[in-house]
């Protein structure tokens, strides 16, 4: 913020400072020096030695900021010019200053700072040739042209094209100011302003592409600036697309202190729509026949099922999309917390299932209280811990008025183009529905006649898997297909040890490879009751089917982390841990869970196996999930 | 450049007739961005940017005013609290360059609200809403700081819409709410030219600030959506989510906004603050998990490094390190603990051995500490997010706004606002205003009667 003060009060002063700037504009700029300590602090930057490298032009971006606005103004000579033809499609660089301004932090150094970068500048006559300078004064009464031209003389050095001028009135300074954001105050006698200093740097389609305050306004800076936009702009450089799986900071091995990042830009998407519909008609190797648990969608009905999948306005505050929870390149579900957190972070007790092969599944939700996808979509939006819609209506009236909604609607369902809950369900399920995967390497190797299909320690973990280990007892595996689920619901006692458990010492990561160990009361105060959890129970009522869940299939698991109805197992590993112990014995506890004695060998087996069912089209079905716009709020 | 002695003699000379030439890279509260209008004067109102939260009042985010003036009659009184409409998790607040503006996000919603604080400061009015925050930015969740550059703002996000992870970038709008550019967080395949010095480089954002005498920015990492939503206990428990927490600081070249290097600074480093003395090169984050205070700081040959430099408190009990300011002359550093409640103050005059030698219990929990410029006046609020706040406590003492008197020695309590009894919500980040700040009418066409605010503010 600067203080020019009233010509009145320094009579002489305007003229020293005049003087001061054009000796010190004259001075060669060859060596760095820096002014006395004690003055260090009241001067501005601009008028010292950079003590950095300026930026090479053309390494960077400066982006549009804004419109640089038109306007009447008067020249030095008099005559009356519009801005922009005077910007004149060139490189412009705008000041707003006063004569009378005698703060040498104030327009005395934009006029200075300017002037060196215009001298750097006329070194290179094409480069000048592309550059005008121009500086309008905000006090019209006093800054006649014709003093403008005299405050001018200095600054006009051969190649330097620079323009001083004025406006007519008050009442077009007015304008210009408001479009420019250049705020300035009077004080009570009128001859003083405060303003904070700004110099504009325009392009040659008069936008605005950098904007400087006293801090950030130095010749060198300037004249680099100028370089880069008079340079052609050069592509950014392109993130290579990826559709690595897994989340897009890998944590793997974050229990040790060795561990290294493997991020991934949020931008490094590979992009590509598939045809999912064709996926449907013919279903990858391994998969039963006939077993697609509604109907066959149309490709319209896929496209529009996909957008809403994507879509966070559908949820009650535009948070949350289904894609939030389920996320593509997290096997459909999230790959980085236990269990997810729904509207305003509202506990949702159970891990996110994932939705590879839904539209095959007869039963829905771990608890298995839903039997129709196009009816299951109504829970999670409707459920005031998750999307938090507070009713069917609030959802189809959101979606009526949502630009493009319409049409897609209409374009899937043209017997009936008005969103309902039946059509909304349709939809949503008609992608999900088309999440089919299949043709593993075990499906290539048991299906398809493909004895090299699975490597070794694989084959030896599935005789494991149908024989001593008893996995297949609830993990089916068929003739000429399998799901790896008998589609019933069963007790392993991994819930009853939930609902058993007393609050324990927390063994915590606060950093790679660093431990320690929490007492429950230390964050008491701030935590919620963990909800209770009894399973198909709170369905059915029946105390026998305290703590029972359904058995999901096991294709894709590999990629599904972490594992159980509560994501209380970590890894594969952990889960064949914890079957191969029995389950955690109960009352209820499932007759075909007992303790498995299995080496270590066996065990690494077995794991080969599981990592052996993930099909061959999950790229396929991601990179098509990554071409879909995310739907977000727009401005109101 | 060489001035001959003639020269050097007007310059000065110059320099010396002008009025309240005052230093530049100053600002009131030692956080504010070095680009803003610097207050001189007393603070009148401090602006309290307010979590609605079930249960209390009208429940929605709010920016609560309260006289600071000690002479005035409503000294310590709430003046007038304006709802936003919605609860957004209203998180943090900052000043335009001119200071006009006051930009506040919620970290839930992804709303930004611009109140005009210029032309009536005791009672600011809601000038527009950003509700397109994610969709023009590319995919930013969470607006967290709000850092004035000039003409602009720099917004940092914590989050993004693809996976609610960590994975985050920053944003620059005009001081006029439109969106200009995003800037990502440097990754391991994407480090746009920063160099990786050690093992992290997971892309998470939190914090910035800026040096413009080096043309250096510093910005550290926190956490995404799914965990900063998170109830507190469920994510303490839930070990895959632990392991969602930034362990970087990135240095970033002011000027092109491109990154230079990425530091190993484990345990979610947050809050930055500067040095402001022009021979003090270095800044201090402190981290959230870890407990302890890091220095980042350029050594002779102009090369940047980070260093942890003390404990706060006891690591083991997660006393949760969260606000720090720092004192205008580097010599003192506030730190809070929000698990225990505490605030503490460190000597840090020499930079790499801090030592506390004072620490007061302010409340049930604390997180953010405001000081004024001459560090007389320490101000206090509770909230740290809404599902990690405590639930109960002793009744003023779990959410409030509380204003102390700093004499070098104590802390002693000059007044309190018990955010639940007043019906307001959870108190958050505090910024400082004074009527002095706007002299007059925005317009030129007639002088103005002198408002008898100071007109010596300085350049910057």
């Amino acid at each position: 913020m600067q203080i020019c003060a009233p010509w009145r009060r320094r009579s002489g002063g305007a003229l020293l400072t005049l003087i001061a700037i054009t000796v010190m504009a004259q001075a060669t700029a060859h060596e760095a020096h820096r002014a006395a300590n004690a003055a260090a602090t009241d001067v501005a930057p601009g008028y010292l030695a950079l003590p950095y490298a300026p930026p090479t032009p053309g390494t960077y971006a400066l982006p549009p900021i804004r419109p640089a606005a038109d306007g009447a103004i008067i020249d030095d000579t008099g005559t009356p010019r519009r801005l922009h033809a005077l910007f004149d499609q060139r490189i412009t660089v705008l000041s707003f200053i006063y004569t009378h301004c005698d703060d040498a932090n104030g327009c005395p150094l934009a006029s200075f700072v300017i002037s060196q970068a215009a001298a750097d500048i006329a070194r290179v006559p094409a480069l000048a040739a592309k550059v005008r300078f121009v500086s309008l004064s905000f006090d019209p009464q006093r800054d006649t042209p014709a003093l403008l031209g005299r405050y001018a003389r200095p600054f006009r050095k051969p190649g330097v094209d620079w323009v001083f001028g004025t406006t007519a009135d008050e009442a077009a300074l007015t304008v210009l100011l408001a479009a420019y954001g250049q705020d300035i105050e009077r004080d009570a006698s009128g001859g003083t302003f405060s303003h904070v200093l700004r110099v504009y740097l325009i392009d040659s389609d008069a936008r605005i592409r950098n904007e400087y305050t006293t801090s950030f306004l130095h010749s060198s800076m300037l004249a680099a600036d100028i370089r880069t936009l008079a340079m052609a702009a050069s592509p950014a450089a392109e993130v290579p697309g990826s559709t690595s799986l897994g989340p897009g900071d890998d944590k793997s091995g974050y229990e040790d202190a060795a561990y290294v990042t493997r991020s991934r830009a949020l931008t490094a998407r590979d992009a590509a729509p598939a045809d999912l519909r064709a996926t449907l008609t013919e279903l990858p190797l391994g998969l039963p026949r006939d077993a697609l648990n509604g109907p066959l969608p149309t490709d319209a009905q896929i496209a529009l099922g996909r957008q809403l999948f994507f879509d966070r306005r559908l949820s009650h505050n535009d948070t949350l999309a289904c894609a939030s929870c389920h996320i593509p390149d997290q096997g459909y579900t999230n790959n980085e917390l236990m269990t997810p957190i729904g509207i305003e972070g509202r506990t949702v007790k159970r891990n996110a299932p994932s939705l590879f092969n839904v539209g095959l599944l007869p039963e829905l939700f771990h608890d298995a209280r839903e039997s129709r996808l196009e009816q299951q979509i109504w829970g999670p939006l409707l459920a005031s811990n998750e999307m938090g819609n507070p009713s069917i209506s609030y959802v189809l009236d959101e979606l009526r008025t949502l630009p493009g909604y319409r049409a897609q609607f209409a374009a899937a369902f043209p017997q009936a183009p008005a969103p309902s809950m039946e059509t909304l369900g349709l939809a949503l399920a008609a992608y999900e529905r088309a999440l089919v995967s299949g043709d593993s390497p075990f499906d290539r190797w048991r299906y398809g006649g493909d004895a090299a299909a699975l490597p070794a320690a694989a084959r030896a973990g599935y005789a494991l898997f149908t024989g001593k280990a008893g996995c297949s007892g609830c993990h089916l595996v068929g003739e000429s297909a399998a799901l790896f689920t008998d589609h019933e619901l069963h007790n392993t006692g991994l819930g009853y040890r939930r609902s058993m458990a007393s609050p324990q010492t927390l063994d915590v990561l606060v950093g790679p490879g660093t431990r320690l160990a929490v007492a429950p009361g230390i964050v008491a105060a701030s935590s919620e009751t963990p909800p209770s959890d009894l399973g198909r129970y709170e369905v059915t009522l029946d105390p026998a089917d305290r703590w029972r869940y359904r058995t999901p299939s096991l294709r894709n698991v590999a990629l599904t982390a972490p594992y159980m109805h509560d994501g209380s197992l970590r890894s594969l590993d952990d889960v064949i841990a914890f079957y191969a112990a029995g389950g955690q014995p109960n009352e209820g506890l499932d007759p075909r869970l007992k303790p498995r004695r299995l080496t270590a060998a066996e065990r690494t087996e077995l794991r080969a196996f599981l990592d052996s069912l993930t099909g061959s089209n999950v790229d396929i079905l991601v990179r098509d999930a990554f071409a879909v716009p995310i739907g977000d709020r727009q401005a109101d | 450049m060489i001035m001959p002695p003639f020269t050097r003699l007007r310059l000065l000379a110059v320099l010396g007739c002008g009025l309240a030439v005052g230093p530049l890279s100053q600002a009131d509260e030692t956080c504010n961005s070095p680009y803003m209008k610097r207050l001189t004067t007393q603070e009148d109102f401090m602006y309290i940017w307010t979590l609605g939260v079930s249960g209390v009042g009208d429940e929605q985010d709010k920016l609560v005013t309260v006289d600071t003036l000690p002479a005035s009659k409503t000294y310590g009184k709430v003046l007038n609290a304006l709802s936003v409409g919605g609860r957004n998790e209203a998180h943090h607040s900052g000043y335009s360059d001119d200071r006009r503006t006051l930009w506040a996000g919620g970290l839930d919603t992804s709303n930004i609200f611009l109140f005009d604080v210029a032309t009536d400061p005791a009672q600011p009015t809601l000038r527009k809403t950003i509700t397109d925050f994610v969709a023009k930015t590319g995919g930013i969740v969470g607006p967290h700081s709000f850092y004035a550059l000039p003409g602009r703002m720099l917004i940092t996000g914590l989050s993004n819409n693809q996976d609610h992870g960590g994975r985050t970038g920053m944003a620059e709008y005009t001081n006029d709410g439109e969106y200009i550019t995003t800037h990502w967080m440097p990754t391991d395949d994407n480090l746009q030219g920063a160099v990786k010095t050690g093992q992290f480089a997971d892309g998470y954002g939190y914090d910035i600030r800026a040096l413009p005498r080096l043309n250096v920015m510093v910005s550290s990492s926190f956490t995404g959506w799914n965990n900063y939503m998170m109830d507190l206990g469920k994510m303490m428990a839930d070990g895959e989510a632990m392991k969602r927490f930034g362990n970087t600081v990135t240095l970033w070249d002011l000027h092109t906004r491109k990154p230079l290097k990425v530091f190993d600074v484990p345990g979610a480093p947050l809050e930055v603050r500067c040095a402001w003395n022009e021979k003090h090169d270095y800044c201090f984050t402190t981290t959230a998990l870890t407990s302890k205070i890091w220095l980042i700081h350029r050594d002779d040959h102009g090369e940047w490094h980070a260093k942890d430099v003390a404990d706060i408190g006891d690591p083991a009990k997660i006393p949760l390190p969260v606000d720090i300011s720092i004192a205008a002359d580097d010599s003192r550093l506030w730190v809070n603990t929000f698990n225990d409640g505490m605030a503490r103050l460190y000597d840090i005059t020499d930079p790499h051995a801090p030592k506390e030698i004072y620490s007061k219990h302010i409340g049930e929990q604390v997180n953010m500490v405001s000081q004024s410029w001459d560090g007389k006046r320490v101000y206090f609020t509770s909230s740290l997010l809404g599902n990690w706040d405590k639930k109960q406590g002793p009744a003023g003492d779990l959410q409030y706004f509380k204003a102390y008197d700093w004499d070098g020695k104590a802390l002693q309590e000059a007044f309190a606002v018990d955010f639940v009894a007043e019906k307001l919500g959870l108190a958050h980040q505090m910024t400082l205003n004074a009527r002095s700040m706007y002299t007059g009418k925005q317009s030129p066409v007639a002088p103005q009667a002198s408002t008898g605010g100071s007109l010596a503010t300085t350049g910057h």
